[in-house]
């Protein structure tokens, strides 16, 4: 099975990969998660998501690709457990 | 050397600027006709959001054309072809997907190039837009880079013999008159001849040092120094971009 992270090819591009995007409107501001962008590399990436999340005047914004999370704890469980 | 008198500067910095903000509004009009001819979803947005980038740019040139006797309204509303100062390269429309991203990858960077030259103008509300542009012009050069990478990955050819094909009239663009008053007088940084050799360097490399594209600067007839460009705009390509209501025109 395709992981997640994983988008569809593009028209006449390469695959796509997910990438989390974070901003913060002022340096006061934590660098808080805004939403996500499918693209075919990171140029595009952070081209796509400043145009996409332009809802505030960003002071900063950064990009991560979705494969470079480590969960911590499994989605929707309370924690993990060694498997045996 | 004799010091060039202020209306002659004035006059040559008002070409400049139409000049850039006229090959602008072009460059703009690319970006919303051929919105869907985008990959994707996202991408749709990134050139919706950097045609409306463009838009912005003309019309902050324009308002500031106001400053050197340039008629705001007139300029918006110029009903004849010949009137624009637009460059030679956005004269002919995309042939595919390749020549769109290096077309739009060429006049991005000239514009840029070009307008880099302002950026420590003395009028430092001039300066303060040149930047303004520039930060934003840097979104721009990304997206063709994303691109560029996917073309080089995929060993598309295209791509390169458009960029080569359009490279000539790019570089046309950069003509300078026998003597850069601009500069001579500490309102441009660099001579024009510098910035063109700089831009050419970083299109050729780009292209991974290629030497397909660096051929001269294309030889055009009835070239117009005035408005950095020889002959006038197509009509179907002023169809497209002159202002279809008049009377919307605000300031």
């Amino acid at each position: 099975m395709k992981p997640k992270h994983i988008g569809r090819a593009e028209l006449g591009g390469p695959a796509t990969k997910f990438y989390e995007v974070f901003a913060r409107a002022t340096s006061e501001d934590v660098l808080a998660h805004v939403g996500s962008i499918e693209a075919p590399n990171d140029d595009l990436a952070q081209v796509r998501a400043w145009y996409v999340y332009d809802q505030l005047p960003w002071k900063e914004m950064c990009v991560v690709p979705t494969e470079a999370f480590i969960s911590v704890t499994e989605r929707g469980a309370r924690g993990k457990i060694r498997e045996m | 050397m004799t010091t060039p008198d202020k209306d002659a500067l004035g006059e040559a910095l008002r070409n400049d600027l139409l000049a850039l903000a006229d090959s602008k509004l072009v460059l703009a009009n690319w970006y919303t006709t051929c919105v869907h001819n985008g990959r994707s979803l996202p991408d749709f947005a990134a050139l919706l959001g950097m045609a409306t980038a463009t838009f912005g740019h003309t019309r902050a040139l324009y308002l500031y054309l106001v400053n050197l006797g340039c008629d705001y309204d007139g300029l918006e509303r110029r009903a004849q072809p010949a009137a624009f100062c637009s460059m030679n390269l956005l004269d002919r429309p995309p042939e595919d997907w390749e020549d769109f991203i290096a077309t739009v990858y060429l006049a991005e960077l000239a514009m840029w190039t070009f307008a880099s030259g302002f950026l420590g103008h003395p009028d430092r509300p001039l300066a303060g837009l040149i930047r303004k542009i520039g930060e934003e012009s840097y979104f721009h050069l990304k997206y063709c880079q994303g691109w560029q990478s996917i073309f080089t990955e995929t060993g598309n050819r295209r791509y390169g013999a458009a960029l080569a094909a359009r490279l000539p009239a790019a570089l046309a663009w950069f003509r300078a008159q026998e003597d850069d008053l601009l500069q001579a007088a500490g309102q441009r940084d660099l001579p024009l001849s510098t910035l063109c050799q700089s831009y050419r360097a970083e299109v050729l490399n780009s292209l991974g040092g290629a030497s397909a594209g660096d051929g001269p600067p294309a030889s055009l007839d009835g070239w117009d120094p005035q408005r950095r460009r020889a002959g006038t705009m197509p009509q179907r390509l002023f169809e497209i971009i002159r202002l279809k209501d008049p009377g919307a025109v605000l300031r």
